[in-house]
């Protein structure tokens, strides 16, 4: 039975104008979006490619020296660009793409200030005086055009059914009123998604087809997850739909409810709350950590003072402890001060999560492998490279006897050079399960979003008095 | 009659639903929004204020009249919580320099506590009225005349000696009452909550050209609503109605204007352009070089040290700035000697006249580039921005945004104007040097025998343009958008009358 009333829906949804704007409307967004992809993502490709081999090669051109490696550290970081870029763009535009091991600090005759890792905002393009607009993504697409469109298909499904005059008669025949209600929901949901997944198919289509943009098995398994928390998005919305349209007398009213709400919740609700929760933490500021620096530096400069004078052997252990000591507690600052920085933006992005199109936001950022869960990541992986490339530089200086085995001064470390291909290799990864952990919480937020709004509707429909 | 169709129609919208609730959505937003907008303002308010105070403590610093750079910053506007336009996307700090003409594309951003915050897109009162007022207006709409059709009533009301112009003209009036009454209301609210915040003033003229974007919020409003009106009367039912004026929307507000700017790929074809452009520069300024270096070489000072050897304590430096990028590219050179070499004391006439040759010559050189480098800035930025706004306004969002731009002075002109006035600036400070005879002077780059007095230096000011070139900058937007008002009008007009009821 649920079945027939799928399908009497079905029919009547495929012959109407609502489903030929919708097919349209999709379709030309994810044309675009296939063709910006295309024109854009090479490029990209190319860009990171390079850059990681220029840096490359800088590092190995200090590999004469083992204290130049030491000091001056592993140089410029890349983030490794995501193959799905066009499910989310994950406002990468703000994300710095790099962090940099910067080694410039202070420098004397025989000390020079450690590298440290410096995380770097992203360089804004100030010449592009283009007019800022929102990117054509999937996330765009599913988040704005089809929660949109799944109103659309709702709103008059129940009220519509009861200005007409048709509600009564279903009702009459034998047919118990859940069934009626899944009946339509299958309706809606199925041509929603035909027009949805022939979009979809025909960005893929044409994304795949061309030699520059590759995907992989696991890119494809992410395109499914995507898919399918599109799905539920799609599902959350007509429930919506269907709890109004139940709820209202007349399908007009309906309309103006679900589009009020629609409009809040999706178009201003995110970024609204964002910025007010962001008004609460206040990190520390670049002049601050500035302060803060130069003390340390003076407070170890004091005691380095002290201690030498005595031997040319104890100087070079003072000095040597001086560096070290400035690179940890340096570093140690500098990834507080990220941290609140992060902490920040963690605490603004879950406050968001009333929203669902904020949630969905989020998930399609963290399958598409960008945006801020993705940059979290980097920010772990270049961190972790950091300190095995410290461990590599003690490791070296300790194969060779005849060095003083004290890292940070130039005499008491190793001289010999290092074998280039011995200095380990960044490599930014991309991991699905990674992805899963941090991104449970929020499909279960969003599955309970649905099964609420679902059975509320059920609810509300079965109270319905024809 | 007009007045009792108005009155009727009025009574009939005022006591719906959706006008409850458009003016509670409204209220809502823009008073949850703004102030978000003015706590965001004071944050890049105090971000311009310690800029100030760090360049002040700069030039208290420098004791000489080359070492070191004049920088000037932007003030935020205030008018940015309405439209922020391009106010946050671009540059607002920027250097004075004797042989640097500023120019938009090589200024810096003022940083920030969290540069990560930046991923939260922030929204301003124009994109709420974009997006709330739109829709709102073909809620109105939607079944002014279809529904009418299909309830029966408009054959009633045809029947009396009522012209069809004038049922229109009584639809369109009341709706906008009921319309201008969330806007006012919010507008109001957000002018009172600017109004009480210590941190803006608004002058006369900011009043003003808030005048002018409430008068293009209506403009804006009746576009939508005719569009509403003129589908309300082609299609026969309101489910139909209801049904195109949501697609119709959705296209015009969020689908059109991203996809359009997304589509139309960056232009890559300037590239060869950007090259010989940038050649062009670069010889400009190595004639200077190979001049200064002839210099050098014929003066009585053996050796081609631009220094001279005369730093004991301090800094001379000597350099090229390039960025391709933006065809940036300059030579600068000076010094800053606390303590003078006590042998190169009979060297120091010979750097005067070093300076006084060279530092009128990099005056003039940067200005020589800055002749050529404007247009070629101009074909490459900003003819391909004009072209993509222009293509904006097939949308009436475009041509509101891009009015509203123009009267709060967030688009591309009212920046230039800042640039504008940095570069008059940077000529009235070289004119400034020239009065004190600065380039000649010892004090161009030594401090061995007495610093540089700042005092007199002109003070860098931004005012921002008056409200007749604002208006003037909104105009062609303006007249766009009434000129649609007018056109949607006849179109509803001729199909109205000819349609059968």
């Amino acid at each position: 039975m649920i079945w027939h009333i799928a399908k009497r829906e079905l029919y009547d949804n495929l012959n109407s104008l609502r489903f030929a704007l919708t097919m349209v409307l999709l379709l030309g967004l994810m044309l675009t979006n296939a063709v910006v992809h295309l024109q854009e993502h090479p490029a990209r490709i190319q860009k990171y490619l390079s850059s990681v081999v220029d840096a490359r090669n800088v590092l190995e051109s200090r590999a004469d020296s083992l204290y130049d490696l030491a000091r001056k550290g592993p140089g410029k970081l890349y983030k490794k660009p995501s193959p799905l870029h066009f499910c989310a763009e994950g406002g990468d535009t703000f994300l710095s793409s790099a962090v940099e091991a910067h080694y410039y600090f202070w420098d004397t005759d025989d000390l020079g200030s450690f590298w440290r890792m410096q995380y770097p905002a992203a360089t804004p393009n100030l010449t592009n005086i283009r007019p800022d607009v929102t990117k054509v993504d999937w996330a765009f697409v599913i988040g704005y055009a089809l929660s949109l469109i799944a109103l659309l298909f709702t709103f008059d499904s129940v009220s519509g059914e009861r200005e007409r005059g048709t509600l009564r008669l279903i009702l009459a025949n034998s047919v118990p009123r859940h069934t009626v209600l899944i009946g339509k929901f299958l309706g809606a949901l199925i041509s929603v998604n035909i027009s949805f997944a022939l979009a979809v198919l025909i960005n893929l289509l044409v994304i795949s087809t061309s030699s520059a943009v590759h995907l992989g098995a696991d890119a494809w398994g992410r395109i499914g997850i995507v898919f399918f928390i599109a799905l539920l998005y799609t599902c959350l919305f007509l429930a919506l739909g269907l709890l109004v349209s139940a709820r209202v007398q007349r399908s007009a009213v309906s309309l103006v409810i679900l589009l009020l709400t629609w409009v809040t919740f999706v178009v201003f609700m995110p970024s609204i709350l964002a910025s007010i929760a962001s008004g609460f933490s206040s990190p520390m500021s670049a002049d601050e950590l500035q302060v803060r620096r130069y003390q340390i530096n003076d407070k170890l400069w004091e005691e380095y003072h002290q201690k030498t004078g005595v031997s040319k052997l104890q100087d070079m252990q003072v000095g040597s402890r001086l560096v070290t000591q400035d690179k940890v507690e340096q570093d140690r600052l500098i990834e507080k001060r990220l941290m609140q920085q992060v902490e920040q933006v963690q605490r603004a992005r879950s406050i968001t999560q009333i929203s669902p199109a904020a949630i969905v936001q989020h998930l399609l950022e963290s399958f598409a492998g960008t945006g801020f869960e993705r940059h979290l990541q980097f920010l772990e992986n270049a961190q972790h490279y950091g300190r095995q490339y410290s461990e590599f530089i003690v490791e070296t200086d300790r194969t060779d006897l005849q060095s003083l085995h004290l890292i940070g001064v130039r005499e008491g470390m190793s001289q010999k050079p290092v074998s280039p291909e011995a200095i380990p290799r960044f490599e930014d990864t991309l991991s699905l399960s990674k992805d899963f952990n941090t991104a449970a919480t929020e499909l279960l937020l969003l599955i309970l979003f649905v099964v609420v709004l679902l059975s509320s509707a059920y609810l509300a429909f079965v109270r319905v008095e024809v | 009659m007009l007045i009792t169709l108005v009155r009727r129609e009025l009574l009939d919208n005022l006591m719906t639903f959706r006008f409850a609730a458009a003016v509670f959505i409204t209220l809502l937003l823009v008073v949850a929004n703004t102030a978000v907008l003015i706590k965001d303002y004071e944050r890049r308010l105090e971000a311009y204020n310690t800029a100030l105070k760090t360049h002040q403590q700069q030039l208290r610093e420098r004791k000489t009249y080359s070492g070191g750079l004049l920088e000037i910053a932007r003030p935020p506007n205030p008018l940015s919580i309405f439209n922020v336009g391009l106010d946050k996307q671009l540059g607002d700090e920027t250097w004075i320099y004797h042989s640097y003409v500023p120019t938009l594309w090589d200024a810096r951003m003022l940083g920030t506590t969290n540069p990560l915050l930046n991923l939260f897109s922030s929204i301003d009162i124009v994109f709420i009225f974009e997006v709330v007022l739109s829709l709102m207006a073909l809620i109105f709409a939607y079944d002014a005349i279809a529904g009418e059709r299909e309830r029966g009533t408009l054959r009633l009301v045809l029947t009396h000696p009522v012209s069809r112009g004038q049922i229109l003209l009584a639809k369109y009036i009341s709706a906008m009452i009921c319309l201008l009454v969330p806007l006012l209301m919010s507008l109001l609210l957000a002018l009172i909550l600017l109004t009480t915040s210590t941190t803006i003033s608004l002058s006369t003229s900011d009043f003003l050209r808030i005048g002018g974007i409430i008068f293009s919020s209506v403009a804006y409003l009746s576009v939508f609503y005719f569009i509403g009106m003129l589908i309300s009367a082609v299609t026969r039912r309101t489910g139909t109605a209801l049904m195109l004026s949501m697609f119709v929307w959705g296209f015009s507000v969020l689908v059109y204007p991203n996809v359009i700017v997304a589509a139309i790929a960056p232009p890559y074809t300037s590239q060869a352009r950007m090259v010989s452009t940038f050649d062009q520069i670069k010889q400009i300024w190595d004639e200077l070089d190979r001049e200064r270096k002839q210099f050098l070489a014929n003066d009585a000072v053996p050796g081609e040290d631009p220094s001279f050897g005369m730093v004991k304590s301090g800094f001379a430096y000597e350099y090229f700035y390039e960025d391709s990028s933006v065809l940036y590219y300059h030579y600068g050179a000076g010094a800053h000697v606390e303590e003078l070499n006590e042998e190169s004391e009979p060297s120091v006439p010979h750097a005067q006249d070093y300076y006084r040759f060279l530092v009128p010559r990099s005056v003039d050189t940067a200005e020589q580039t800055w002749l050529v480098q404007r247009p070629a800035l101009e074909a490459i930025f900003v003819q391909p921005a004009i072209v993509d706004r222009i293509l904006l306004r097939f949308s009436p969002v475009g041509m509101y945004d891009a009015a509203t731009q123009a009267w709060a002075g967030t688009d591309l002109h009212g920046l230039r104007d800042f640039f504008e006035a940095a570069r008059k600036y940077r000529r009235t400070v070289i004119d400034y040097y020239y009065d004190k005879n600065a380039f000649r002077a010892r004090e161009w780059f030594s401090a061995d025998k007495g610093a540089v007095d700042w005092d007199s230096l002109p003070q860098f000011s931004f005012q921002r343009s008056d409200v007749r070139i604002h208006a003037e900058r909104a105009l062609p937007d303006m007249l766009l958008l009434l000129m649609m008002n007018l056109l949607l009008f006849m179109v509803i007009l001729l199909v109205f009358t000819k349609s059968e009821v």
